[in-house]
């Protein structure tokens, strides 16, 4: 029997020649429907219209492939980069399917949302690059146990030391976080990779139940997969004090000259501030005795400067975002490149991709475009994020309009610092030290970890993403105090319990469980793609 | 003269049609890379664990064996 033909009407034709033209609308698009059960690859990737397929494809797949090998030439060569890639896991296992990275945070973006969003990865990418390529061109172990020039140039320090107090000698030494790359960044890119390090500290019979971040941080370590890259070493305190358990394992697998760099808690006392300050003048005492190289003021003015724009345009962007529907940035790009590039300092990567956002911004606010139509809620993200599920917020865009606004890491550095004169910028500096990542707002005290309220505000936001690090002891004091006040306030806020890196605590699909039953059972809402409600990517990077 | 004006120019456009076809077909190839996640796949199914097998299979210094030198860099106060 001949199989019957199914008819096409002239309006199914024409829908799907709309469908390949401009991509499916948002509830049609079935996103979930794309995976490849449990590894989270792509049956095939996602098709977005002519015209958004084709800029992922040549402008975001391509370019980033490219520069991505560029990057790696003008940053060290190839052969370094094949030599670390054979000697460490963190770069092989993590760094080669970084477009990955890229799909799953940019997953369902149309128009300028992808081009801007897009454009923060590109920043990432590239320092990223470039540390791990300045860590294999110096590291004695890829050179014959040589200590070249490269290696003499070179300051290591803790991730949560701001490179800012390193500007002085920026024009002659480049400061190099010893974790940003071998751990923190992995944790995005690859989940997996992680889990070693986190195994290895527990196997040498120290304690599983502080902070994760702290244990991998000591677990490359312990795995011996941390290269030696530098002479000398700036660590801190920071977050908590399983950090200086961390400094302490540094110090005795690494043995290198050390300066320990404090950062108070309790940093709104100004004669805590005045120590800060005594601190950070001790550090760069240190540093002089150990380079030989004096303070330059006036590079450090240079550098602050250029710091400061970039601090002035992220002024910007918050406010299109907190008073308009026309911010082209998602939840994920925002948190990310904030964060990393508040962090690790100025650098010309983040000029250019300022400047390239800057054009897109300003086109969404001129010609008012909306780049999240689907909003249905505007939601601010507080605490410290899931590493392993940082693209949450793209997944709860598609799947329930929840657009992440705004998060607590973008936030922490709400400040741009003075340059007149020696004493002003040591204060300002002192402050932005202090107000590091997961200080100033995890762990710095009630009223600052309060502050929500008055960003909610700001922000106009109606919902709360409350980030639940079970492993934190700081914010695990204070949950209680959050639900009070949600309730008291009347404020929507659903809870992502999770354990920073380690994505065996709790899952990706059991976070995701846990926003669709506040959706379905307290928000009484329908999904915009039902096929995001559960998959299983366990295996996924 | 004009003979081989046009022999060279003939030359030229078969240069530039084969040059042509070539960007062509490489951009059509490498569409099908990017659209089939093929990147993806072969990173995952093939590269990963090639690596992975390499790095736990890897000699490594036992860190523990490392001497406690914590004093041996012990300088003067800086804050004074």
């Amino acid at each position: 029997m001949a199989k019957k033909i199914p008819e096409f009407s002239k309006e199914d034709l024409s829908k799907m020649l709309k469908d390949f033209w401009y991509g499916k609308p948002h509830g049609e698009r079935r996103l979930g429907e794309l995976y490849i059960d449990k590894k989270g690859l792509y049956k095939h990737r996602e098709w977005r219209g002519v015209k958004d397929t084709m800029y992922y494809f040549y402008m975001i797949w391509l370019y980033n492939y490219i520069h991505m090998v560029r990057d790696v030439i003008r940053f060290g060569g190839v052969v370094n980069f094949a030599k670390g890639v054979w000697r460490y896991r963190w770069v092989g296992q993590t760094y080669l399917p970084v477009l990955h990275w890229f799909d799953r945070g940019l997953e369902g973006l149309r128009g300028e949302a992808l081009k801007a969003s897009a454009w923060h990865y590109r920043g990432m990418v590239a320092s990223t690059i470039r540390q791990f390529q300045r860590m294999f061109a110096a590291d004695t172990r890829l050179h014959g146990g040589k200590q070249n020039e490269i290696y003499k140039h070179n300051i290591a320090h803790n991730e949560t030391v701001w490179g800012g107090v390193f500007y002085p000698w920026s024009d002659q030494y480049q400061n190099v976080p010893i974790e940003m790359i071998p751990y923190f960044v992995t944790c995005h890119v690859n989940c997996h990779t992680v889990l070693n390090y986190i195994d290895a500290v527990q196997s040498i019979g120290l304690p599983g139940d502080p902070c994760p971040m702290c244990q991998a941080e000591a677990g490359i370590f312990v795995l011996d997969d941390v290269p030696d890259y530098a002479p000398i070493v700036v660590t801190c305190n920071e977050a908590c004090d399983a950090s200086v358990s961390t400094s302490i394992l540094q110090d005795w697998f690494w043995d290198k000259p050390l300066y320990a760099l404090p950062m108070p808690m309790q940093f709104d006392d100004p004669l805590v501030k005045k120590y800060c300050m005594q601190e950070i003048e001790g550090m760069w005492k240190f540093v002089e005795e150990q380079t030989g190289v004096p303070f330059n003021w006036n590079q450090l003015v240079k550098k602050l400067e250029s710091q400061n724009q970039l601090q002035e345009f992220e002024w910007e962007k918050w406010e299109v975002a907190a008073h308009s529907n026309y911010y082209p940035v998602n939840g994920v790009a925002q948190a990310l490149y904030r964060i990393y590039q508040s962090q690790y300092g100025d650098w010309e990567i983040w000029h250019f991709c300022d400047k390239k956002v800057r054009k897109i911004m300003e086109k969404c606010v001129k010609k008012k475009i909306n780049s999240f139509p689907n909003t249905r809620h505007r939601v601010i993200a507080w605490s410290c994020a899931p590493l392993f599920f940082s693209h949450w917020c793209t997944w709860a865009y598609n799947c329930w309009g929840l657009n992440v606004i705004i998060n607590m890491d973008s936030l922490m550095f709400d400040m741009t610092i003075r340059t007149d004169s020696y004493d002003h910028a040591l204060e300002d500096m002192a402050q932005y030290h202090m107000w590091a990542p997961m200080r100033r707002m995890a762990v710095g005290g009630m009223a600052h970890m309060f502050e929500l309220w008055d960003y909610m505000q700001r922000f106009n936001c109606d919902m709360v993403a409350m980030y639940d690090q079970l492993q934190c002891k700081g914010v695990q004091g204070i949950h209680g105090m959050f639900e009070d006040e949600f309730r008291e306030r009347n404020i929507h806020a659903f809870w992502i319990p999770h354990a920073l890196p380690d994505s065996r605590t709790v899952t990706r699909a059991e976070i995701r469980r846990l926003i669709n039953d506040y959706m379905t059972t307290v928000m009484h809402e329908e999904p915009l793609d039902p096929s995001l409600l559960d998959f299983d990517d366990s295996m996924g990077w | 003269m004009k003979k081989c004006k046009c022999k060279c120019g003939c030359k030229i456009l078969k240069l530039l049609a084969k040059l042509f076809g070539v960007l062509l077909l490489a951009n059509v190839a490498l569409f099908v890379v990017f659209f089939f996640d093929l990147d993806g796949k072969l990173l995952f199914h093939v590269v990963e664990p090639f690596l992975k097998k390499h790095y736990d299979n890897m000699e490594r210094k036992d860190t523990l064996k490392t001497p406690y030198d914590v004093a041996k860099y012990v300088k003067p106060d800086y804050d004074k």
